[in-house]
């Protein structure tokens, strides 16, 4: 269309830089702009300093923090793992309906937003709530405190990520051409050896893909782990909430989303470098 | 003096590779031209030209006598059947034809009661109310085509429109289009690599081949006397035997094959010079021993593929493959590795130069 | 290792699907504490939430923020999607992956660059600020989804457009835009959610003239836990219900209605002697 009319009057096609231009300067002035001041912040709060990422990197607390939230994101990743492959094998090998059943509750819990799930492991987890109810029933008569602790946060995070991971290794998984696999059968391949040499790699990149999403959505959370978490074993997220909003340490805060952010780049980019970007949202 | 669609020195050059060179073509009014060629050869991007989608690197486009290279592709008033028909699925198969006329401004009354005409003339009198998606492959075949010809162009272009029909289907909208163009009258070009249609629908078909017209001719003429090897080639079976003329006046040319081989009476016999002498394989006769009156050869057959009603025999003439086509009752008498004979008349064997 | 597999993704279909109708129940008790399962049930809490502009007005700055988000959303990203699909330019790989930038960033960390951008403009605790945070942060949802949908958008049919006679403008009116329809919906349609579910920038950049109902339910989990929140949650994960529910729904009826329409029509013609 378009380009039918640059090619007539023979002049350079302006055309889409003239769609992409208000796009282009809402982001730089509205999303650009702010990033940069968290940056200039991190080095100029409360004066012109280095001292944010000096203090931030070497002291303990920090340093503690920032171990536990990539144990946390690793755990978490695993389990999403383990919940949500079996899960989409199950969907790849259901029947139509009873595979669109299942997508169906995935894709409610998906929908169905953070604060909403976590509230609902509130309930689950809470002392007068079910599961306490059920081991009380069994005989614990003292059980643990099973909310505010890093157990209550993990697994309401492990719930709510799960539907990430299993979107996308379904929606490999659904690609997988079955000749691949009756192939290999008739070559000789079972069970177990079926499964691991030509069954994992090729639903692979779904595993790729459903990790590192998880993975990166994990470091930076924060509002379960704030609300189901253990005050004393916080995370990155919800320690940058806590110096901006109780400390107003702006320049600390600052170092460590910045910290948070580059971390996030760089496993970002060596997932675009191996795979490409648009394939983790697609 | 010009025809009604004049193509002067069209050629379409991407940066070093060359799609079209040096196309002149004049298509008559009321003319039903095909465009034939295989994939690549420049007959579907000459028809972007013609409608404007493509702008050629060199050479114009008239239409009765105008200019229309300058103009847009919406300006140029030319009906257009694409393969997939581009019918619109957010209309119905009335709204679809109506489109054209809305987009001239017509009132909307009348453009319906016309469109509604348009689908009586293409046979489909009571699915003016029916979404493309209802409608089989060959309804909505006609839905676009009805849709291209209501507002009266001046020309209407079909780009390989029968592809995704089945065999019946189509020959059935092959009898169709040549009907409804015979009707209207609307000069036609229709593109397509499938040389049975194009034999049996053209009044003249123009052969396409690496971006060069090879000929342009009636069906017969591009059968039985084709001015390339290429074309020989491509319409219709041919054994293409390479020669060199002896004797323009006996009417002699030398080849491996077949040894010295009389030609028919041609112009062209130029002495010394390399040709192609083609021999239809409907024209040699078959039989286990020569036959007197008829030029002769041996063959020792490879391969005899039986049609039922026909066969192609396949076999080895000094060096060359040659088919022949037998009556399937004819061919009992032959096998596979025997070694016969044939026949043909001087008359048979056509000498295309070049 | 097949039954292995399938045992353990039953298992996990549980795991995914139990948490969330607990909240259902929740909204109906009586106790005032998270007691579960429920001493008793009554509507009150029900009643509470609809009368209570400690709630309403949260939701309705949701519901006008979300509003404002989508339409900004969408006047940006509409065109760039076309420039981006349909068009090859110098510097379109690095727009292609700057466009998807604000998925990258961790919302805490553009929380307090708004807080303290936004501050500076005076629009902290306005709706308006958050539109504009909110925005940003839709915009990369809303761009994959439209471009999806117009990269599988059949250009024969502008072509055939065109060649009927219609101008581009008119093209882009009359073809591009009705066929494009259902994809700029589904595209408006998640920048709106992604809106009004966006919890961590609303803590900080809301307040309390423009809170969102995320931030409303965050405060009150925060703080006392208000029995309300099981109302909230229980009308949001219905209405999330309905949302997947009610398209394949609609389409059985409408193949039902129209199986209905014409079937009495064949009925007369057998009926006539």
């Amino acid at each position: 269309m378009q380009a039918t009319i640059s090619r007539l009057t023979e002049r350079p096609n302006l055309w889409p830089w003239l769609l992409l231009t208000p796009l282009a300067v809402y982001l730089a002035v509205f999303f650009l702009v702010p990033l940069i001041d968290v940056v200039v912040m991190s080095f100029t709060e409360p004066r012109l300093t280095l001292g944010n990422y000096a203090h931030v990197v070497t002291g303990t607390l920090y340093q503690r923090v920032f171990i536990n939230t990539f144990a946390t994101a690793a755990l978490v990743t695993i389990v999403c793992l383990l919940v949500g492959y079996p899960l989409a094998y199950l969907m790849s090998r259901a029947s139509p309906r009873t595979a669109m059943l299942i997508l169906a509750l995935v894709t409610m819990s998906f929908w169905t937003s953070f604060l909403v799930r976590t509230y609902a492991w509130m309930v689950l987890l809470g002392d007068s709530g079910p599961i306490i109810g059920f081991l009380k029933a069994v005989g614990f008569e003292h059980p643990p405190h099973l909310l505010f602790t890093r157990f209550a946060s993990t697994l309401a995070m492990v719930h709510i990520l799960a539907p990430y991971m299993i979107m996308n290794i379904y929606s490999v998984m659904r690609k997988i051409d079955p000749v691949l696999i009756r192939s290999a059968q008739s070559l000789g391949a079972r069970g177990a050896s079926l499964f691991r040499h030509v069954y994992l790699p090729l639903t692979a990149p779904g595993i790729a893909n459903g990790s590192v999403l998880v993975f990166v959505i994990c470091l930076g959370f924060y509002v379960t782990p704030v609300l189901l978490g253990s005050p004393r074993e916080q995370m990155i997220a919800g320690l940058i909430g806590t110096e901006i909003e109780e400390f107003l340490a702006f320049g600390r805060g600052s170092a460590m989303a910045i910290i948070l952010l580059l971390i996030t780049l760089v496993i970002l980019t060596i997932y675009h470098r191996r795979f490409g970007l648009d394939k983790l949202w697609g | 003096m010009t025809s009604y669609l004049q193509l002067n020195g069209i050629s379409k050059i991407y940066g070093d590779f060359t799609a079209l060179s040096k196309v002149d073509l004049g298509v008559e009014k009321g003319e039903f031209v095909t465009f034939l060629g295989p994939s690549g050869s420049g007959k579907t991007t000459t028809l972007m030209i013609i409608a404007g989608f493509e702008k050629a690197t060199t050479g114009d486009v008239l239409v009765d006598g105008q200019s229309i290279a300058a103009m847009a592709p919406h300006e140029r008033n030319i009906g257009i059947v694409f393969q997939n028909y581009g019918l619109f699925p957010h209309k119905t198969a009335r709204e679809n034809v109506y489109f054209p006329l809305q987009m001239r401004d017509q009132a909307k009354v009348q453009g319906l009661r016309k469109a509604s005409e348009m689908l009586d003339l293409v046979g489909l009198k009571d699915l003016g109310d029916r979404y493309p998606k209802e409608m089989s492959g060959g309804q909505q075949q006609r839905v676009a085509l009805a849709r291209a010809l209501v507002f009266e162009p001046s020309l209407l272009l079909l780009d390989e429109p029968l592809g995704a029909l089945d065999k019946n289907l189509r020959e059935q909208m092959q009898i169709e289009i040549k009907r409804i163009q015979r009707t209207l009258g609307v000069t036609t070009i229709f593109v397509t690599h499938d040389q049975t249609e194009a034999m049996s629908m053209s009044d003249r078909i123009v052969v396409f081949e690496a971006g060069r017209i090879q000929q342009v001719a009636t069906p017969l003429d591009i059968y039985h006397r084709p001015e390339a090897r290429f074309v020989a080639g491509f319409i219709g079976e041919s054994n293409l035997i390479d020669a060199v003329v002896l004797d323009p006046a006996t009417r002699t040319a030398a080849s491996t094959a077949l040894g010295v081989v009389e030609f028919a009476p041609t112009e062209k016999a130029i002495q010394g010079k390399p040709v192609t002498l083609m021999i239809r394989p409907e024209h040699i006769r078959l039989s286990r021993k020569p036959i007197d009156g008829r030029r002769n050869a041996r063959m020792k057959v490879e391969t005899i593929v039986n049609y039922g009603d026909n066969a192609l025999v396949i076999g080895n003439v000094g060096g060359q493959s040659m088919r022949v086509r037998v009556l399937g009752a004819d061919v009992v008498i032959i096998k596979e590795g025997d070694e016969c004979s044939i026949s043909w008349l001087p008359e048979s064997v056509y000498l295309i130069a070049g | 290792m097949n039954r292995l597999l399938i045992t353990l993704g039953i298992i996990a279909v549980v795991f995914v699907v139990a948490p969330l109708v607990i909240v259902v129940p929740m909204s109906f008790s009586n106790a005032r504490s998270l007691q579960f399962p429920p001493p008793g049930y009554w509507l009150g809490y029900y009643q509470a939430y609809f009368t209570d502009m400690g709630w309403l007005r949260p939701t309705f700055n949701s519901i006008i923020i979300a509003a404002g988000t989508t339409v900004l959303t969408m006047i940006l990203v509409v065109p760039a999607t076309f420039a981006l699909v349909r068009h090859r330019f110098a510097g379109k790989s690095f727009a292609d992956v700057m466009l998807l930038m604000p998925l990258a960033v961790p919302h805490i960390v553009m929380a307090i660059g708004y807080y303290s951008y936004l501050g500076k403009l005076g629009l902290v605790q306005t709706h308006l600020g958050v539109i504009l945070a909110h925005t940003c942060l839709s915009v990369p949802i809303a761009f994959l989804v439209l471009s999806a949908n117009l990269k599988g958008f059949d250009r024969t049919l502008e072509r055939a457009a065109i060649s009927l006679g219609a101008s581009p403008v008119r093209t882009f009116i009359h073809v591009t835009l009705p066929i494009l329809k259902p994809g700029l919906i589904i595209s408006a349609l998640f920048a709106f959610i992604q809106s009004f579910d966006e919890t961590v920038v609303a803590i900080f950049i809301s307040g309390r003239d423009a809170a969102t109902l995320p931030r409303k339910m965050f405060d009150s989990i925060r703080q006392e836990a208000d029995p309300v929140i099981a109302v909230v949650s229980t009308l949001l994960f219905v209405l999330v219900l309905i949302g997947i529910v009610a398209p394949p729904l609609w389409k059985a009826i409408r193949v039902r209605m129209a199986a209905i329409k014409t079937a009495p029509a064949l009925s007369t013609i057998e009926n006539r002697p």
